[in-house]
């Protein structure tokens, strides 16, 4: 029977990489072996776990277990495809140590900060959470109260989060790990378009000439729509690919061109790509007159760091200040940016004049058409907003936008940190559809779609990610609530900020998690909770596709989803204990009710009935609490945006789609943005609309290049550069146990040049200390592999909880976006 | 840095398993014999389709998620792959 069994598995898996190949196998490898046991297979969708790519893959359960997993061939993003992080979701969920209690530091039964996790009930957890929230609220205000949250996050936990802080509570202090990921690229699109997420799609690599990457490894990180962008080029031996980068890497293996440039110096390359195509007299004036304007960006903003720290002391404009711009005309402009010269800023780079110029005539060219990639290597940037608009800038000097093949294009690194994190607006600053909370009129708007009294929601930005570190450190943030990401071990500076923060004595952290990360290790409360398939669930990705899934199993007993955690919680509070008087005094209906009635059970949350989720689907939230809590979320949410460019479709039909791109408008998706014929918001004879904007137009922005926070000197004498690499996949938290904190773990290494090596006496594999002024951590030396630096660069992955390399890294970021910098800071390397 | 805690629970280890993946090589398709050369060298790995545009359709078996994750490991390095997507992953419990 089990060889059997195994032979009919065997032939399915088979059977789909051939039909994905469009290859054909023998007959005798694709007959299948008809078993009634292995036929009680079910198969379903879903979006898959990780990236922002937005791969869909079908799911396959067994006896209440995911037990397969296959790249679903209907979708129009994958077409059938996996990656190596996609194709073990079936295995995410049964690691074993999954947790399935919650656990709280004690001592002698009681609540200790320094005390051994000891398992307790969800009531005791939420009545520990209840009394240190409420204790918070008496003496520091909504304040001292905050949130981190997650671009893994489904829409409605975002969005029940962001209600729960914004109007329950009444604290702006509700940040995503995507603040680390994508805040540059959001402030980015908001400054030069003002409206966030690309204008173009994935389409866009199957009609383009011409792909440039400015820092992202698509190969390694975006796999999938990397095979896109190989049978592109393979296919169509015209086209030609680019790769800027700090370091060479896997992607630079099919670049016709590829460039590496001192760090920082990608703001002087766009500058020059500008300086060539006004010099070479082929800016496309038409387009140009009619849909952009000119603005001087304000200069010398900071590098966001502590106000005391020397840096911030001498910058003049790094306050309010420094978003600031003036409007000037193309020849100022074009005056601007003319001390960019080929010699200037191939000095300043190190990237020849040759393959400068090959890039921008890439750009400058009028019959080829050009997308942009990128992802952390500009967000991740202390001038991460900058390097966003002056890559818009280049497309929009040659009316390279919004038209198949031109595109300049954002990647995104999770699965909803468009749909989630940016959409739903769980940062912040902001509130649904592009809205922000220091606007009158939008928080008086969403406040009415709330049904909650004028006033409610603070006017004032709550702490961001780096900030809400800080503030736990200084002891201001007292409650403290993670979801969903393991920010101990992804942010920036650990040492001097994040984990003295979790573990100062004033403050309660709670952690929700199916694993014991870093972040719930560091914790006083952790819960375990549901994930992916074992709940319902929206994600969108970076091509704004909205995609849904079902449940398809339970979670362990003892696990809950976020969104459960999130409304259940909120039923310990009545609403007199979080809003004042004179605010409930403005909506007297509202006294005496639980914030659950206020903000869920609130006539629209709860309008469809718990009959409405399918009866041979599971569901433990509605039937939990009684109505379909997923699809009025997702119905409330969703009336922020439509017939204001951000339109979704009702919410049944995700369930029956392999998503669909926003705007959705008359049942139609959107796939090229501010383009008449392809967007339905373009009015009618305009040709192009930049419509988050009054007057319609885009802005071009002169923007300098200035130097990075942290630059190599004589004793910190490396660049140290940090990211991701592919095989770290079996090391993420979701694959994974933690390891001990300190344990050896022979493949976490620092990848160096070979001479760099040499010079100092060191050699492959030898342990080594990375030192830089804040820290230090070992790790082994990596001469060789995949990634090789320059000189003077070193290349260190983070996402490896056993060498937690934010130990040594620069907590600087960018004052516009409130981004990290994980891409530059100074580091010595010595010998163990 | 230390962190003071307990080790949060294990549970008790599933019994053996079965595991089936299959994958799409991409390589330049003057590699691919090199290429097929390799795979065919891996315990557990076969080779069921070659097209002439350079994809290679193969599965490989193994007792764990982290076998097949080494085997992947030692091929990704090959010089001369473009690309390598799994496409569809199974187990069973026996």
């Amino acid at each position: 029977m089990t060889i059997n069994r195994r032979a009919f598995i065997k032939a399915n898996a088979v059977a789909a990489a051939a039909t994905v190949a469009g290859v054909s196998v023998p007959a005798s490898a694709s007959n299948l072996i008809t078993s009634s046991d292995v036929t009680k297979l079910k198969w379903d969708k879903a979006p898959c776990r990780f990236c922002g790519t937005g791969c869909s893959v079908n799911v396959g359960v067994m006896d209440g277990k995911v037990v397969a997993t296959h790249g679903d061939i209907k979708s129009p993003v994958n077409r059938g495809l996996n990656c190596i992080k996609g194709y073990f979701l079936s295995k995410i969920m049964y690691g074993k140590d999954r947790l399935t209690t919650p656990l709280l530091r004690m001592k002698n039964g009681q609540f200790d900060k320094n005390g051994e996790f000891t398992p307790i009930s969800w009531d005791e957890a939420f009545d520990i959470m209840a009394e240190k929230t409420k204790a918070t609220l008496k003496e520091k205000g909504p304040e001292g109260i905050g949130m981190f949250g997650s671009g893994q996050w489904t829409v409605f936990e975002g969005y029940a989060a962001s209600k729960l802080m914004k109007a329950g509570f009444r604290s702006n202090n509700i940040d995503p790990n995507a603040r680390h990921c994508m805040a540059s690229a959001v402030g980015g699109f908001m400054r030069t378009f003002g409206i966030d997420e690309p204008m173009g799609c994935y389409d866009d690599i199957e009609e383009t000439d011409a792909m440039v990457l400015w820092g992202s490894n698509m190969a390694e990180m975006h796999p999938i729509l990397w095979t896109r962008i190989t049978d592109r080029r393979l296919s169509a031996p015209h086209v030609k690919v680019a790769v800027l980068s700090t370091f060479t890497h896997r992607s630079c293996d099919l670049a016709d061109n590829a460039m590496i440039f001192t760090p920082q110096t990608d703001l002087a390359i766009l500058n020059f790509i500008a300086n060539y195509i006004i010099q070479t007299d082929r800016v496309n004036k038409d387009f140009v007159n009619k849909h952009t304007n000119f603005r001087l960006g304000v200069t010398d903003i900071g590098y966001g760091l502590r106000p005391e720290h020397p840096l911030e002391q001498k910058a003049k404009n790094n306050d309010k200040r420094a978003g600031g711009s003036t409007p000037i005309n193309f020849e100022e402009y074009a005056k601007f940016v003319s001390t960019y010269t080929a010699e200037y800023v191939s000095e300043l780079s190190g990237v020849s004049i040759a393959k400068l110029n090959a890039l921008a005539e890439l750009y400058a060219d009028p019959k080829i058409k050009v997308c942009s990639f990128w992802t952390m290597g500009f967000n991740q940037h202390t001038r991460g907003v900058w390097a966003n608009n002056l890559v818009y800038n280049i497309h929009l000097l040659t009316g390279k936008i919004s038209t198949p093949g031109n595109s300049p294009f954002s990647l995104t690194g999770q699965p909803s940190a468009c749909g989630t994190a940016r959409e739903v607006g769980t940062f912040s600053h902001r509130l649904p559809a592009d809205m922000v909370v220091n606007n009158d009129k939008h928080r008086e708007l969403s406040e009415k779609l709330w049904k909650i009294p004028y006033g409610t929601i603070p006017p004032k930005p709550g702490y961001h990610a780096v900030l809400q570190n800080r503030k736990l450190k200084d002891g201001e943030l007292n409650f403290y609530w993670v979801q969903c990401n393991n920010n101990m071990q992804a942010a920036a500076n650990m040492n001097e900020e994040g984990f003295p923060g979790y573990r100062n004595p004033k403050n309660f952290i709670v952690v929700s998690d199916p694993y014991p990360t870093v972040t719930a290790q560091a914790a006083d409360l952790i819960l375990p909770t549901a994930m992916w398939v074992e709940k319902e669930g929206v994600y969108g990705n970076a091509e704004r596709r909205t995609q849904a899934w079902y449940q398809m199993v339970e979670a362990p007993e003892g696990a809950k989803s976020d969104l459960w955690q999130l409304v259940e919680f909120s039923k310990r509070f009545k609403i007199e204990e979080v809003w004042p008087k004179e605010l409930l005094d403005k909506n007297p209906s509202y006294k005496g009710k639980t914030m659950y009635e206020v903000l869920y059970k609130n006539g629209q949350v709860d309008r469809f009935s718990i009959n409405q989720v399918p009866s041979d689907r599971l569901n433990d939230e509605a039937r939990h609490f009684g109505f379909y809590i997923q699809k009025g979320l997702f119905e409330e949410y969703a009336s922020f945006g439509r017939g204001k460019a951000h339109d979704l479709a009702d919410y049944d039909r995700y369930h029956q789609e392999r998503g669909l791109r926003w705007p959705v408008v008359d049942g139609k998706e959107t796939l090229w943005r501010f383009k008449e014929g392809y967007d339905p918001y373009v009015a009618p004879g305009s040709d192009f609309q930049f419509y988050g904007k009054k007057d319609g137009r885009a802005i071009i922005f002169a923007l300098p290049y200035e130097p990075a926070a942290e630059s190599p000197d004589e004793e910190y004498d490396f660049w140290l550069s940090t990211g991701r690499v592919l095989e770290h996949w079996h090391s993420g938290s979701m694959t994974q146990r933690v390891p001990e904190l300190y344990k050896a773990v022979p493949d976490a290494v620092v990848y160096m040049h070979p001479d760099d090596a040499k010079e100092r006496g060191m050699r492959r594999g030898d342990l080594v200390k990375l030192v830089s002024r804040r820290g230090e951590v070992q790790t082994r030396v990596e001469t060789r592999g995949r990634n090789k630096p320059p000189r003077g660069l070193v290349f260190m992955p983070w996402f490896d909880a056993s060498r937690l390399v934010n130990k040594v890294t620069l907590d600087a970021t960018d004052p516009l976006s409130k981004e990290t910098d994980f891409k530059k800071c100074a580091v010595k390397v010595v010998k163990v | 840095m230390r962190t003071e805690h307990s080790t949060p629970q294990i549970q008790p280890a599933e019994t053996s398993e079965y595991h089936v993946a299959s994958f799409v090589a991409h390589v330049v398709p003057e590699m691919a014999e090199d290429m097929i050369a390799d795979i065919n060298s891996i315990e557990g790995a076969e080779i069921h389709a070659v097209s002439e545009q350079g994809k290679v359709v193969f599965t490989v078996e193994a007792a764990s998620q982290s076998q097949i994750g080494n085997t992947i490991d030692q091929l990704k390095h090959h010089i001369g792959l473009l690309s390598l997507s799994p496409v569809y992953h199974q187990f069973l419990i026996e």
